[in-house]
This record gives structure tokens, sequence and C-alpha cells, in this order.
């Protein structure tokens, strides 16, 4: 549904980067490489980045059922 | 028996340091990571009272989200099992963020600002009550104070040869932190023996530090970097004294039980 949290694995809090990330690698007119995005938002072990990078945001998908 | 400990930080920032510490063993050391990560505690919202909740996500499903904020702890002024309470009243179309919440007393209070909790549509509000307890990581994961702690071994670097005309040109890559001790050998000018250099300074490749050497790299026995995260519930200095403070607490304890 929402961006978990934190990273399961360590417990880093990556919940705070998401908008970031969704707004530079998706929505924006260029979109830029993630790798680059997360490098430079500071999430940097693999555990922390597959939170960010695997997530699919489901709210505003069910949201229409609510 | 007293032991002079030799720290050395290598690296000193509010969420995260890395430090040397020496002469320590892998138990001590292990148990001083052990004791960071579960035994230190921290405030974290633990029941929530819903005065109205219509958005997407079940009520329960928020309690989780509200848990898992880190929020500051100052050391040393509450007991464990004590409760603060926060509240958040956000109403749609807008998104909760961990910001909005407000708490009764101003010394506990969300460690970051911008952590959405929920996205609310038109016409959804959440109203809600939280009460945070005190508690350590040993009961919740959502208490762990220290994130990504980790310790490795000092490492040394020695030069035992030319690396021969025909050997292959593969980078040397080494994670962590070494001690000088070739720095007629490597490539920057300002080494000195005994300097404590991070291995991401000549981008975790040794080829670059020492050109055209054949080397080997020893683990300085007794001596472990560590290197600390926290989530933004206190500072590291916080966390590893807590830590250690927490170690020496359950000694005495025992010692105590076990006096005829």
């Amino acid at each position: 549904m929402m961006v978990p949290v934190r990273c399961f694995t360590c417990g880093t809090v990556v919940g705070e980067h998401w908008e970031e990330f969704k707004a530079r690698t998706r929505e924006a007119e260029e979109p830029e490489d993630p790798e680059k995005v997360l490098d430079e938002l500071g999430v940097e072990r693999h555990c922390c980045r597959r939170m960010l990078v695997s997530h699919k945001d489901l709210v505003d998908i069910v949201a229409p059922y609510q | 028996m007293t032991e002079e400990y030799e720290v050395e930080f290598v690296d000193l920032g509010e969420r995260e340091a890395t430090f040397l510490v020496r002469p320590i063993t892998p138990a001590f050391a292990n148990g001083i990571r052990r004791a960071m990560i579960a035994d230190v505690p921290t405030f974290s919202i633990d029941t929530v009272r819903f005065i109205e909740n219509s958005s997407v996500m079940f009520d329960e499903q928020l309690g989780l989200r509200l848990g898992l904020v880190p929020l500051s702890t100052p050391p040393g002024e509450f007991e464990e099992g004590e409760e603060v309470t926060l509240s958040l009243d956000v109403e749609g179309p807008e998104t909760a963020y961990s910001g909005d919440l407000v708490a009764s007393d101003p010394m506990v209070e969300p460690a970051d600002d911008n952590i959405p909790i929920i996205d609310l549509k038109d016409g959804q509000r959440l109203e809600l009550e939280a009460d945070a307890v005190l508690d350590s990581g040993r009961e919740h994961a959502k208490h762990q104070g220290g994130v990504a702690v980790s310790y490795r071994h000092l490492q040394t670097v020695e030069v035992v040869g030319e690396r021969g005309e025909f050997a292959a040109d593969d980078p040397h890559v080494l994670r962590g932190v070494i001690e000088e001790q070739e720095a007629d050998a490597a490539a920057d000018a300002d080494a000195q023996n005994g300097d404590l250099v991070p291995t991401d300074a000549f981008d975790n490749d040794l080829t670059n530090r020492y050109p055209e050497k054949e080397l080997d790299v020893h683990d300085i026995e007794d001596a472990f970097v560590f290197n600390v995260e926290t989530d933004g519930s206190f500072d590291v200095e916080t966390l590893v004294l807590e830590a250690v403070g927490s170690l020496e607490t359950r000694a005495d304890e025992l010692k105590e039980a076990v006096q005829l």
C-alpha cells in the first residue's frame, strides 16, 4: 500500500525518501537513473535500496473501492 | 582488572559514526553490538485510539506504521514502561506525515518529519490518539535504537614485493579501515605510518594506493572498527554509552545474585 517505513532487513528509515525517489525517477520530465537517485539520497545498502526500487504504491489503486 | 581502551573516531556524524576500539576481544565487541540493537530502550508508539479513520488502510495497518516511526528519546529522563501521548489530526485531500504528530511532551517527538503515514483522498479523515512506550529492541523491532551496527577487524597492508610484469591488472578490492604501515610505498604524499585510512579514500581498490606492488592483507588482532548508525532516536554517542551501560548493569545484577 504505502511505502514501508523502515527497511525490512536493517531497519533504517526509508519511507522519507519515497516521494523524492518517485518524483525523480518516474514523474519528472527527464526521468533519472534510479541508481544515481538512490546514491544521492544516501540509501547505501542494497537491502534498503530494494525497498524503494521494488515498491508498488497501491493506495491510489485501492482508493476507488473503499 | 582495568583495561585502557584506545578509541579513535574515523568518522563522526549525528546519526552515523565509524570508530576504532582496541584492545577488545571479538566476544566483547559482539556483546556491545547486540546491546546496541536489543538492549537500549527507545520510545515507540504502542497503543492507538482511533477517533476517526476513513482512509483506505485499516486501523491495524496504520498502527503498525505509526509504531515504526522513530521518536526522539532523551537519555536518562524516563524509566522503562513510562508513556507519552501523541495525537494526529489530518483531513484529506492531503498526505499525513510523521511531522503532523503532536506530542504531549516536547522531549519525545518524531525524529523525522517527512515519513508519509497515509495518503488521504477528498472526504477522508484521520484522527487518533497514541501512547508511546519506552521499551527495548528485545520486545519489538520498532524499539531498536541502532540500525545497521557492525564491526570488522582493523586491517593492515604489507608490501611483499613488486608486481610481476606479466601479472593480471585486476583491482584488489578491500573495504573497511586500514592502518598504514607502508607509508613510503603509498601513492598518497601525506601518508604516515599509523594513519587510519578508510578504504573509500582510495575507491576501495588497493592498486590505487600501492600501484605496481604485490600486497598481503592482515587483520590486526583485538582491534575492531565499529560502524554504528542510529534511526534518529538519539545520537551515536548516546547509543554506545547506553549500550555499554546496560552491559554493566547486567553484570552488576549478576554479581549481586551470585554473592553469597
